[in-house]
C-alpha cells in the first residue's frame, strides 16, 4: 500500500450526473479538485521565476516551516470534518506543551515534562469537547474562550520568560538532525499525517467523525454517542498541537508565550484552502497536507521576492476568502 | 347556527380565486380550485393530511405563485407576490408560529411595518397600533411583553392581532386551534365570529369537524388538490362532511391481510408525557404491527420520539422485554442498544447521511459488528452491505453509490436496511412510506409484514390511511396528544380512524 492511498480518505465527489448546469459542474470540480491543480501550478511557477526557490537551502527551510503548521493542520481537519467547527485555541495548546517541554525538562526530564505536558493537552481537548460537543456552545466562540486561559495563565507563570534549551542538549540534537537533507520535523509531519489518515478513514472513530460531519442528527439516530465523538475530534487536535509544540521548540531550541502567534490562523488556513469543507463530512488529511504545501509555498516565495510580512498575511487572507466562498458555491450548486 | 338559505346570496363576493393549479414537479398539489368567500363569512377549508389546504392558503396569500389561474380581491385581480396580496388585504395567520420571541409583542405585532419617525421607530405609535389591534380581538396582553414568556395560546392571539393591525379584507387561519385547550379554542371560535360580524372574510382551516360546524357557514371539501364539494353547514351533517373528505370506498384487500400471531408484550410504555404528548399507555407485542393514526399536529411522532428517548420525556416510563430480559428505556442510546430501531419521517436530514455512500450509511448502526480492534473492516462491509441491500431490495444494488444518488423510495429501503443489521426486537417507523412511489411502497409493506412474520415488534406511524389500515393488527387514533380510539382490523375503515381522529363521536359498528 503506498503512502497516498494510505492518507488519502474518500472523498465523495461534489459533482452528480442529475441536470446540473455547466457552470455549477465547473464550480464543484474547481472546488474539489481545484487546490491540486493550484499547488502543482504554483510549484512549478515558483522554481521557474522565483530566484532562490529551488535552491536546496530554501527547500529545507519550507519543510521546517511547514512541519509545525502541517502538523496543527492536520489535527485541526478532524475538527473541522466533524462538522463546521474549529478549534481557535491551538495558539495556547501548542504554546502550552513548548513552554513545559523547555521549561520543566531540567528538573523532570524530557519525557516527564512531555508527560505533563500530554496531561495538559487532554485538559484542553476535554475542556474545549465537552463543551461544544455536550453543551452545544459555539466551538468559536468556546475555543477563544479557552485560548485566552491558556495564554493568560502561561504568561502569569513564565512571566513572559524564554525558556532555552541546552544547547547540544537532545532537544537541540533533535530540532538541528538531518535525515539526508530533510529536518527531522518533516518525518515527524509525515509519521503523524499516516497515522492521522489511518484514523480517520479506516477506524470506527474516524467513520463515526465523517458521519457526525455529514449529518449530525442521523447519525444520532443511529444510536451514536455523538458528545463523545465531538470531544474525540477535539482531543485528537489537542494532541497534534502539543506535538507541533514539540516540534516548534526543539526547532529553535527555545520556548515564550508568544511563540504560536498566527498558527490558528495559518493551520486554519491550510485546513480550509486544501479544500476541506467547513461544512463537515468531507475531506481528507490529503487535503490538508496540499494546503499546507500551498500557504508554506506561497509566503514562502512572497519573502524571498522581498514582500513584507503584511504582504503574506494580506495574500493568505484573501486566499482563505477565496476558498471558503468556493466551498460555499460549490455546496449551493450542489443544492441546486 | 341558524344562517338564512339565501344569506350567501346577499354576501358581497370579497375573495375569488379561480382556477387555481400547483404542480410540484410532476405531483399536482392544487388541481383547478376555484372559491368565493364574502364580507362577513367564515369559510372552512377541509380534508384530510394532504388534500392541498395549506397550498392553496400559501397561494392565495401569495407566497406560491399558481401555475394556472389567479386570485381577486373586492373584483381586481393580484399581482403576483407576497407584498401584493397583503397591499390587497389578505392576512394569513401560520400554522407554525412566525413570531420572534426575543421581541416583545408590540414589536411582533408590527414586524415589518414597524411605524418610523426621522428614521427611528416610533414607539409610541407602534404599542398605539398594537394596542388596538389587540382590543379589536379582545385579548389584553401586557405590550412589552417579550413573546417567549407567553403561552401558547396567546402566542397565537399575538399572531391573529398581527394580521388584523394590517387592516385585512381576507383573514386565513391555517389550524389556529392545533396547540389550543377547549377553553381558549372557544374563546378563539367566538372571536372570529366577531370579527366576521364587522364584514371580515375568514377563511378558516381546520381537521376539526366540531369547530367548523360551530362557526363556519359553508365548506369547501378538498380531496386529491381537488374541489369535492361545497357544502352548506346548515343543510349538511359532520358524517356527511367526513364521507366527502375521504371519499375512497373502502378498498382493503383481505387477501393481504396478514394472520397476526402476537406474542409477549416487547415494549410497553406507561403514562408518557413531553411536549405534544399527554399521558399515552403503549404496548407492542412481539409478531404485532401497532398503527398510529391521526391527523397532522396530533403528537404521533412526538409520542413515538418520546416513547424511545429520542426526545426527551416529562413523565411516564417505557421498557423493552427481550428474551424475558426487562430494560428500562431511559435514552435514545440505551433504546438502541436493547434493539429497538428507528426509521425517522425526515430521511432526508435524519434517516441518512446523503453524501455519503450506501454502504457507509448502513456501516453507521452496525460499526461495532463490522469493526475489529476499532479498525472497519472494509471487505466485511461491503459483503455485509450488499447482503442488505438484496433483503431490502435496492435498485440498482450499488452500494458504494452515494445515498443521495437514489430516489426517495430507495433513500428509505437504505433507512429501513442499515438498521435490519442488527436484527432489531423492535422497529418504529415514521411516516415509512412518505414521497415513496407506489413499487417502492409496496416493496416496503411486505418487507414489514415479514419482519412480524419472523416475530419482530413493529410500531408504524402514518397520515396514509389506506397504509395504515392495511399493515396494523391494531390502530391506536391519536389527537391533542392522547389516544382517542383503538380500533381492531375488524373496526378500523377510514371513516372511524377520521371521525376519532377529527374529534366527531360516531357510533362503532361492531
Amino acid at each position: 500500500m503506498t503512502y497516498t492511498e494510505l492518507i488519502k480518505t474518500p472523498t465523495p465527489s461534489p459533482s452528480r450526473k442529475t441536470g446540473r448546469n455547466r457552470t455549477s459542474q465547473a464550480v464543484a470540480w474547481v472546488a474539489s479538485r481545484g487546490i491540486f491543480v493550484f499547488t502543482g501550478a504554483l510549484l512549478v511557477f515558483s522554481a521557474i521565476f522565483v530566484h532562490g526557490f529551488a535552491s536546496s537551502v530554501n527547500i529545507i527551510d519550507v519543510f521546517h516551516r511547514a512541519s509545525a503548521i502541517g502538523i496543527v493542520a492536520i489535527g485541526m481537519t478532524f475538527v473541522v470534518i466533524s462538522a463546521n467547527y474549529i478549534d481557535l485555541s491551538v495558539v495556547a495548546q501548542i504554546a502550552t506543551s513548548g513552554v513545559i517541554l523547555m521549561a520543566l525538562s531540567p528538573e523532570f526530564g524530557i519525557l516527564g515534562a512531555m508527560g505533563i505536558a500530554l496531561f495538559f493537552a487532554l485538559l484542553y481537548g476535554v475542556v474545549n469537547g465537552v463543551s461544544v460537543g455536550f453543551l452545544k456552545a459555539n466551538a468559536v466562540v468556546v475555543t477563544l474562550g479557552t485560548t485566552g486561559i491558556g495564554v493568560g495563565i502561561l504568561s502569569l507563570v513564565s512571566g513572559g520568560t524564554i525558556f532555552y534549551g541546552p544547547v547540544g542538549g537532545p532537544i537541540d540534537a533533535f530540532g538541528d538532525a538531518r535525515v539526508g537533507p530533510f529536518p527531522l520535523s518533516a518525518f515527524v509531519l509525515i509519521a503523524v499525517a499516516i497515522v492521522a489518515g489511518i484514523v480517520l478513514s479506516r477506524t470506527k472513530f474516524g467513520f463515526m467523525i465523517r458521519s457526525y460531519g455529514s449529518n449530525k442528527q442521523a447519525t444520532r439516530l443511529a444510536g451514536v454517542n455523538s458528545g463523545g465523538v465531538v470531544v474525540g475530534a477535539f482531543v485528537l487536535t489537542a494532541l497534534a498541537a502539543m506535538i507541533a509544540g514539540f516540534v516548534l521548540a526543539a526547532y529553535s531550541n527555545t520556548a515564550v508565550s508568544t511563540m504560536s502567534d498566527g498558527y490558528d490562523f495559518r493551520a486554519l488556513a491550510a485546513v480550509i484552502i486544501g479544500g476541506n469543507s467547513l461544512f463537515g463530512g468531507r475531506g481528507s488529511i490529503l487535503r490538508t497536507l496540499v494546503g499546507v504545501i500551498f500557504i508554506s509555498v506561497l509566503s514562502n516565495i512572497l519573502v524571498l521576492s522581498g514582500f513584507s510580512f503584511a504582504w503574506q498575511q494580506l495574500v493568505t487572507g484573501a486566499v482563505i476568502v477565496f476558498a471558503v466562498a468556493l466551498d460555499a458555491l460549490a455546496r449551493k450548486a450542489e443544492k441546486r | 347556527m341558524s344562517t338564512e338559505p339565501d344569506a350567501q346570496a346577499t354576501r358581497k363576493t370579497v375573495l375569488e380565486a379561480h382556477n387555481i393549479v400547483k404542480r410540484f414537479g410532476g405531483a399536482v398539489a392544487v388541481d383547478h380550485v376555484s372559491i368565493t368567500v364574502g364580507a362577513g363569512e367564515i369559510h372552512a377549508v377541509v380534508g384530510e393530511n394532504g388534500a392541498g389546504k395549506s397550498t392553496l392558503m400559501r397561494i392565495l396569500a401569495g407566497i406560491l405563485e399558481p401555475d394556472e389561474g389567479g386570485v381577486s380581491v373586492d373584483g381586481s385581480v393580484l399581482e403576483p407576490g407576497a407584498k401584493a396580496s397583503l397591499e390587497a388585504g389578505i392576512a394569513l395567520v401560520h400554522q407554525e408560529l412566525s413570531l420572534i420571541p426575543e421581541m416583545t409583542v408590540a414589536e411582533n405585532i408590527l414586524l415589518g411595518v414597524t411605524p418610523t419617525k426621522f428614521g427611528v421607530i416610533d414607539s409610541v405609535r407602534q404599542r398605539k397600533i398594537a394596542g388596538d389591534a389587540l382590543d379589536q380581538i379582545g385579548v389584553s396582553v401586557d405590550l412589552n411583553e417579550p413573546v417567549s414568556r407567553l403561552s401558547m395560546a396567546l402566542r397565537q392571539f399575538v399572531e391573529i392581532a398581527r394580521a388584523v393591525a394590517r387592516n385585512p379584507r381576507v383573514l386565513i387561519l391555517d389550524e389556529p386551534t392545533a396547540t389550543l385547550t377547549p377553553a381558549e379554542t372557544d374563546y378563539l371560535l367566538s372571536m372570529l365570529q366577531r370579527l366576521a360580524a364587522r364584514g371580515l372574510a375568514i377563511i378558516y382551516i381546520s381537521h376539526r369537524i366540531p369547530e367548523v360546524f360551530r362557526i363556519c357557514e359553508r365548506a369547501t371539501i378538498l380531496r386529491d388538490g381537488q374541489v369535492v364539494e361545497v357544502m352548506v353547514i346548515a343543510e349538511t351533517t359532520p358524517n356527511a362532511v367526513i364521507d366527502k373528505m375521504v371519499g375512497r370506498e373502502l378498498k382493503l384487500d383481505l387477501q393481504t391481510r396478514r394472520v397476526a400471531n402476537p406474542g409477549a408484550v416487547v415494549l410497553s410504555a406507561r403514562g408518557i408525557q413531553a411536549s405534544r404528548v399527554n399521558g399515552i399507555n403503549l404496548d407492542v407485542r412481539a409478531g404485532e404491527i401497532v398503527g398510529i393514526g391521526g391527523l397532522v399536529g396530533a403528537g404521533r411522532s412526538e409520542l413515538v420520539r418520546a416513547i424511545i428517548g429520542v426526545d426527551p420525556r416529562t413523565a411516564g416510563t417505557a421498557t423493552i422485554t427481550v428474551d424475558g430480559r426487562t430494560t428500562n428505556i431511559n435514552g435514545y442510546g440505551n433504546a438502541v442498544r436493547s434493539g429497538i430501531a428507528f426509521v425517522p419521517e425526515e430521511r432526508r436530514t435524519e434517516g441518512l447521511a446523503l453524501n455519503m455512500t450506501v454502504a457507509e450509511n448502513i456501516t453507521l448502526p452496525n460499526r461495532a459488528a463490522l469493526s475489529t480492534a476499532g479498525f472497519l473492516q472494509r471487505g466485511k462491509i461491503a459483503q455485509f452491505a450488499m447482503r442488505l441491500a438484496e433483503v431490502v431490495g435496492l435498485r440498482p444494488p450499488k452500494v458504494d453509490r452515494e445515498a443521495g444518488e437514489y430516489s426517495g423510495g430507495n433513500q428509505q429501503k437504505v433507512v429501513i436496511a442499515k438498521w435490519l443489521g442488527r436484527e432489531p426486537k423492535l422497529i418504529v417507523l415514521d411516516e415509512p412510506t412518505r414521497g415513496v412511489d407506489v413499487g417502492a411502497k409496496a416493496e416496503i409493506h411486505r418487507l414489514l409484514r415479514e419482519l412480524a412474520d419472523q416475530g419482530t415488534a413493529v410500531l408504524v406511524v402514518s397520515s396514509d390511511l389506506p397504509e395504515l389500515l392495511e399493515l396494523s393488527d391494531v390502530i391506536h387514533v391519536v389527537r391533542d396528544g392522547r389516544i382517542m380510539g383503538t380500533l381492531s382490523p375488524d373496526e378500523a375503515n377510514e371513516r372511524s380512524v377520521m371521525a376519532l381522529a377529527a374529534g366527531e363521536k360516531v357510533a362503532r359498528s361492531s
